[in-house]
């Protein structure tokens, strides 16, 4: 018997998600070890050997694929404990990584700081050389310059370097010259050059990439070889794939050699599930939303596929490689209640996190957090979160809303724990504004799906809000992203810069630098252990009108490229431009320019099977463990209504709401406006009274599902 | 008045719904228009008003412009009265009806609910040129409004939906830039959407509802100002900066006084003392003075008070007519946001004896220049503003160093630099240095900001230079025993060796291809006594070479030998 293994390392939770070709699966969560998370790894991989009755190392032997998301590099950029880091760059611009083209982001705050540069001043080093914007030399790099260099960089011990010289997009000669010399004089060191990392237009986002990447360089790289080390040695013969941020998966060697690749390794893989499970339901378009302990996560699939974008950062550290386009507010169960200088409630972003957590924790906390309000409305059963696990005091969570909020909003303790939950659902559907309305899409049109333990306490308020017909919460929801490991292919990202109008654009240029990054791309999926056959492209133009700034990325087909077929590719400009600004100049005639080329290499990967077992269905009633006061906000008040246990196969059947479905690992809230209907998958499908949503009797398509 | 019970959660969210129609108008703005001083600058403000012209909430990108969309949407009212109608779109410019800048252009649009006029959205951004003398507006020999400007006093450019052809044809007649009219209709856009929020938005909660909650925002928005006014000792407080050089006479200079009264919870800005106006186009007008009085007080509160007009409620403005802040009709003003700087150095200079913990040093002036050309390569005419060259220093204050290379407080880090690649590209210029300038960050026991370097050369054929701005006669301040910073420059190093400094508000022709431009701009004051500064902080300055050697053993009295530790 082979398994498929995926495993997702955050903050917390560890979580892991064991699949077998027949398809049966386990589910695992144990506490993350944040010290050294291999040994949550390996640990859990033991736990879970155990709970299917096997031996470790048979179990180990028997496994054909792990795929890892890790917040190894993630962690680096947010709590500054990186590698010790140079930058090497042309004389005159020394400056532009730490400047951030000056911006300050809290304008009216003069005690707001600057970010701590990556690679300190006395660290970044310039050369006399220089490539002009065509790409022409004007001055030669010369070794001899690195040579003083050479020796700070051993005397201060610096474990890593990043080179980025200007213009070279263009030109890239002088940072290969500079590079080759480098890592021959500095063995040990980390080198990571531009060209490697990001070869596009614009200075500032080249050298901030650049040099994220090699700040984590050398972390990912340790922990990554400790990892597969330790796997080697416990007898794991199969393929290690770690989840890279545009939620494809990659190999360890690639990752050693572009780490930025992974700072967003953990939650790019709950779009990925996204995609698969709306497909499963036969839809195209949906927006996840995962609510942890201190952020909300959303993410939004278009067409299948997920969206991308080259605008994201970390901790204000920019990062402009392609990476699934996830929407991150402060917003969790450990988000605290707070009042402002005016007496209004506020919600977040400060968390109170795990520890000392939300005051029925009990774990030292002293200001109400949201799921301090949750457990007083009713939503969450003190004696059953985390199936029990945790134990949770109620008189000590209204005390505290009594204390720090209640008493001085001049409301009572249930009011205001609604008013908690009022805010917070606004500032989170505000998040998926965000991700969808600000980017041009409406949300009413998507599936809407919920993961992460916390989130679907909250969901039927934040749809009321963006009028969202129907939302679902996915039988996993709770290990989403280890499942959605698991569906990710192996996905590489290429760039060329073409600054050029399209009058001017040369047929050739344009067709080699496409089978320049074909090649590359090939290259790395056969060393990946991918064959030929599987590998598919997909080529992404940056084309804007002249006179315009901002750029659009646009999607085009393989065959329009290489047949140079211009005229598609402005069709599909114009109606990208007038889908994102409401407007396009077709009808002007305005001339367009192309700034990159970009291509997408796709290794398919073997998807497991889901198997879902067809145990004989109760009836829903039958699964009613008891009534509960509950706050339900369409009537703003308390009322008695049933408590499902959703763990209990209920398949097939209708709930209505309102009521509250209460599983191990997470609760659903199901408004007094909703009903909700489980599906063959043990999914919960929440969807506004009396509409019972189209396409839900499954079991059809969950055959053909399979067969793919 | 019947009593409406007010639900407080309501107003929190009633909060966080304007602010997030006036982000998602202002992000349109920055993906749609075309002129860099808006799609990269953000050199524009987006905001939703009420039915009287109250601010329910901005988003101010660039804080000068901000603080006059609600004194014109009030002008608009009186001037239309009933003849306001779903579908009209007003545009506004004039200076002299609570315009703040001529090239600063607002457009206005009303929203309706069951036929009520409930608000407005508006959209305000600096365009890339509106008429007069020279292209850009910036001419330093203007001496009356018609030489700087087309002006637009409130017209109505759709009326019940229809556009006015006549009326459009007519205003960008008088407008060089086709790209101007691409970049209102961008503004027009920003506004139906600001339009279609508020709209949905009075539909579901009501208008009994809304406007009882929106008054209840603007209550517990004033308490919140009146609370950090209370936390200023009453009394009245005076500070004094200079203007230097009104762009035609030499040496010529002007004061600008504020008098700052403090009374239990309101607080009074008078600039009555202050030089009467300039020949020139060195100029304040109303409003922009009142947006430089508010977004300089708005960095010593707390930065969490949200914008709207309870906010603003407990500000008083004396500004009066004929004075340098606030030029009579038909004066020139082109200049006048730039008297920011000064504005907000008397104020800081005024309040630092009551409130030393909230004021800051001086922040560095502007002082910026504006290229135009022919590029060789597309033989086509570029417009270069050189934002990447103009930023220097804020002040440091109480508790931490001044940000280095921020720019202006007009601003306060909302413009960004360009960036060097793309701007090689679009301009035919070659930048050779973009750097902190060592020892630019006045000395202290909190350092000023670093200032910066900038060299870049000139490679456009038929170039001219503009240049405005202030900063290269008094440096900025140092406050309690903090250092001042170094004096703004710009000069022009020519092929045969000759060189130039310009005059802070001038014009230079046919500059030739392979001229040098060289940049200073200043750091910001220091906070304090020097030699109290922490010594590591000293050090770490030194070992990045944003602080002398020299500096550190003459100013900041480093007596160690300075060993940086380098292991």
């Amino acid at each position: 018997m082979k398994f498929k293994v995926g495993i997702d390392i955050g903050g917390t939770f560890t979580d892991i998600i064991a699949i077998s070709e027949t398809g049966d699966t386990t589910v695992h969560k144990i506490l993350s070890t944040p010290e050294d998370p291999s040994i949550g790894f390996i640990n859990g991989l033991r736990e879970v050997a155990g709970m299917r009755s096997m031996d470790f190392e048979k179990f180990l032997s028997s496994i054909d694929t792990i795929v890892h998301g890790t917040t190894v590099a993630t962690n680096a950029l947010l709590t500054l404990k990186g590698a010790k880091t140079a930058l090497l760059t042309t004389k005159g611009f020394r400056d532009a990584l730490e400047m951030r083209r000056g911006i300050r982001e809290e304008q009216y705050n003069n005690h707001y700081r600057n970010v701590t540069p990556l690679a300190p001043r006395y660290l970044r080093f310039t050369v006399d050389e220089r490539i002009d914007s065509e790409g022409k030399v004007l001055k030669k790099f010369k070794e001899k310059e690195l040579l003083p260099i050479i020796k700070k960089i051993r005397d201060e011990n610096v474990e890593s370097l990043a080179v980025c010289f200007m213009n070279s997009y263009k030109n890239s000669s002088h940072e290969k010259q500079a590079v080759k010399f480098l890592r021959k004089n500095l063995p040990r060191i980390f080198v990571t050059a531009s060209f490697e990392v990001l070869p596009s237009i614009r200075f500032y986002e080249r050298v901030s990439t650049t040099t994220v990447s090699a700040f984590v360089g050398p972390i990912v790289a340790k922990y990554l070889d400790n990892l597969t080390q330790k796997l080697e040695s416990i007898s794991f013969k199969g393929t290690l794939l770690i989840m890279q941020s545009n939620g494809g998966v990659v190999s360890p060697d690639v990752v050693k050699k572009t780490p930025a690749v992974t700072v967003l390794s953990g939650p790019a893989a709950a779009p990925t599930a996204g995609a698969f499970y709306s497909q499963l339901l036969g839809y195209k378009n949906c927006i996840t939303v995962d609510m942890g302990g201190t952020s909300f996560d959303t993410s939004i699939v278009i067409n299948n596929q997920c969206v991308t974008s080259t605008e994201g950062s970390i901790n204000r550290y920019r990062i402009a490689l392609p990476s699934l386009d996830i929407i991150t507010i402060g917003a969790g169960g450990g988000s605290i209640g707070w009042i402002n200088e005016g007496g209004l409630l506020q919600m977040g972003p400060q968390s109170a996190g795990a520890l000392p957590g939300p005051v029925c924790y009990e774990r030292g906390g002293k200001i109400p957090a949201c799921t301090d309000a949750d457990l007083i409305l009713g939503y969450l059963n003190a004696d059953f979160f985390a199936g029990g696990k945790l134990k949770l005091n109620k008189s000590k969570a209204k005390k505290a809303i009594q204390d720090e909020l209640a008493s001085k909003l001049g409301l009572s303790v249930p009011e205001t724990a609604a008013g908690m939950y009022r805010i917070i659902n606004s500032n989170m559907a505000q998040g998926v504004r965000e991700i969808s309305v600000e980017r041009g899409y409406d949300p009413r049109e998507f599936l809407f799906i919920v993961a992460g333990g916390a989130g679907s306490i909250h969901s039927s308020e934040i749809c009321k809000e963006l009028e969202i017909p129907m939302f679902i919460v996915p039988n996993v929801s709770s290990i989403f992203c280890a499942a959605g490991m698991l569906l990710g292919d192996l996905k590489h990202d290429y760039i060329r810069s073409h600054f050029t109008s399209f009058n001017n654009l040369d047929r050739n240029k344009f067709l080699s630098l496409f089978n320049e990054m074909k090649e590359e791309g090939i290259d790395t999926l056969l060393k990946e252990g991918i064959t030929e056959n599987k590998i598919e492209f997909y080529p992404v133009l940056d084309i804007r009108y002249v006179g315009q700034y901002h750029e659009v990325q646009m999607e085009a087909s393989w065959d329009d490229v290489m047949n140079f077929n211009l005229e598609n590719i402005f069709e599909s400009f114009h109606k990208e431009h007038n889908r994102q600004f409401g407007y396009s100049l077709k009808e002007e005639g305005t001339e367009m320019e192309l700034i990159n080329v970009r291509l997408r290499a796709i290794g398919k990967n073997e998807k497991p099977k889901f198997l879902f077992e067809n145990i004989d269905a109760i009836t829903a009633e039958q699964a009613i463990k008891e009534q509960r006061e509950v706050y339900i906000p369409e009537l703003n008040r308390m009322k008695s209504v049933p408590v499902y246990d959703g763990d209990k196969p209920i398949f097939g059947s209708q709930i209505k709401g309102p009521c509250v479905i209460e599983k191990i690992t997470t609760s659903i809230f199901v408004s007094e406006n909703y009903d909700c209907v489980v599906d063959d998958f043990g999914s919960f499908i929440v969807f506004e009274k009396e509409k019972y949503p189209d396409g839900f009797s499954l079991k059809k398509e969950l055959v053909e599902v399979h067969a793919y | 008045m019947k009593y409406m019970h007010i639900d407080k959660i309501l107003v929190s969210i009633f909060q966080r719904a304007f602010k997030s129609i006036t982000d998602e108008m202002s992000i349109s703005l920055t993906k749609t228009t075309r002129s860099p001083i808006l799609c990269e600058a953000k050199d524009f403000v987006t905001g939703l008003y009420d039915a009287k012209g109250q601010m329910l909430e901005q988003t101010e990108n660039l804080p000068i412009l901000s603080f006059s969309l609600g004194p014109v949407c009030k002008v608009i009212l009186k001037q239309y009265g009933n003849d306001i109608h779903e579908g009209d779109v007003i545009i506004h410019n004039d200076v002299f009806s609570m315009g703040n800048q001529n090239n600063d252009v607002a457009i206005f649009k009303p929203i309706f609910h069951k036929n009520i006029l409930v608000g407005w959205s508006a959209a305000k951004g600096h365009q890339a040129d509106i008429g007069g003398a020279v292209q850009g507006g910036y001419n330093p020999n203007a001496t009356e409004v018609w030489q700087e400007a087309i002006r637009i006093p409130a017209v109505k450019l759709f009326e019940k939906g229809n556009l006015r052809k006549d009326v459009w044809n007519l205003i960008f007649a008088n407008i060089r830039l086709q790209m101007v009219q691409e970049d209102i209709k961008a503004q027009i856009g920003a506004c139906t959407l600001g339009e279609r929020r508020l709209k949905a938005f009075v539909e579901k909660y009501g208008m009994e509802v809304f406007e009882s909650h929106k008054q209840a925002l603007f209550d517990s928005t004033e308490k919140m100002m009146r609370a950090e006014i209370k936390n200023i000792p009453n009394g009245v407080y005076e500070g004094k900066s200079m203007v230097y050089y009104d762009g035609k006479h030499k040496d010529s200079k002007f004061p600008i006084r504020s008098k700052i009264t403090v009374r239990d919870q309101e607080i009074i800005f008078d600039f009555s003392k202050s030089s009467p106006q300039t020949k020139g186009f060195v100029n304040g007008t109303y409003t922009s003075t009142c947006s430089a009085i508010t977004l300089t007080f708005l960095q010593m509160v707390n930065p969490n008070i949200p914008h709207n007009e309870g906010m603003i409620k407990p500000l008083k403005y004396i500004v009066p007519e004929g004075t340098i802040l606030n030029a009579s009709y038909p004066a020139a003003t082109t200049f006048g946001n730039h008297l920011c700087p000064q504005v907000a150095d008397s104020i800081f200079k005024a309040l630092g004896p009551a409130i030393p913990e909230k004021v800051t040093a001086g922040w560095n002036h502007l002082l910026c220049s504006l290229f135009t050309g022919i590029h060789p390569r597309t033989q086509k005419k570029y417009v270069d503003i050189c934002f990447l060259g103009m930023k220097g220093g804020s002040g440091a204050l109480k508790g931490d160093d001044g940000y280095d290379h921020i720019g202006m407080i007009d601003a306060s880090g909302g413009v960004l630099d360009q960036d060097y690649e793309m701007y090689e590209q679009q301009t035919p210029h070659m930048i050779l240095q973009h750097e902190y300038l060592s020892d630019s960050g006045g000395a202290g026991q909190w350092r000023g900001g670093l200032g910066t370097v900038t060299q870049i050369m000139l490679r456009g054929r038929d170039t001219t230079m503009v240049v405005f701005g202030d900063g290269d006669v008094e440096t900025n301040y140092g406050l309690f025993g903090g250092k001042g910073s170094v004096l703004n420059k710009i000069e022009l190093k020519y092929k045969n060796g000759k060189k130039l400094i310009p005059m802070s508000k001038d014009m230079i022709f046919g500059i030739p291809n392979g001229t040098l431009y060289y940049q200073i701009a200043g750091g910001g004051g220091g906070y304090g006594n020097p030699k109290k500064r922490i010594k590591e902080k000293v050090l770490q300055d030194v070992k990045n070479e944003v602080v002398s050697e020299s500096a550190a053993k003459n100013i900041y009295g480093l007596k160690t030998e300075i060993k940086c530790n380098t292991k």
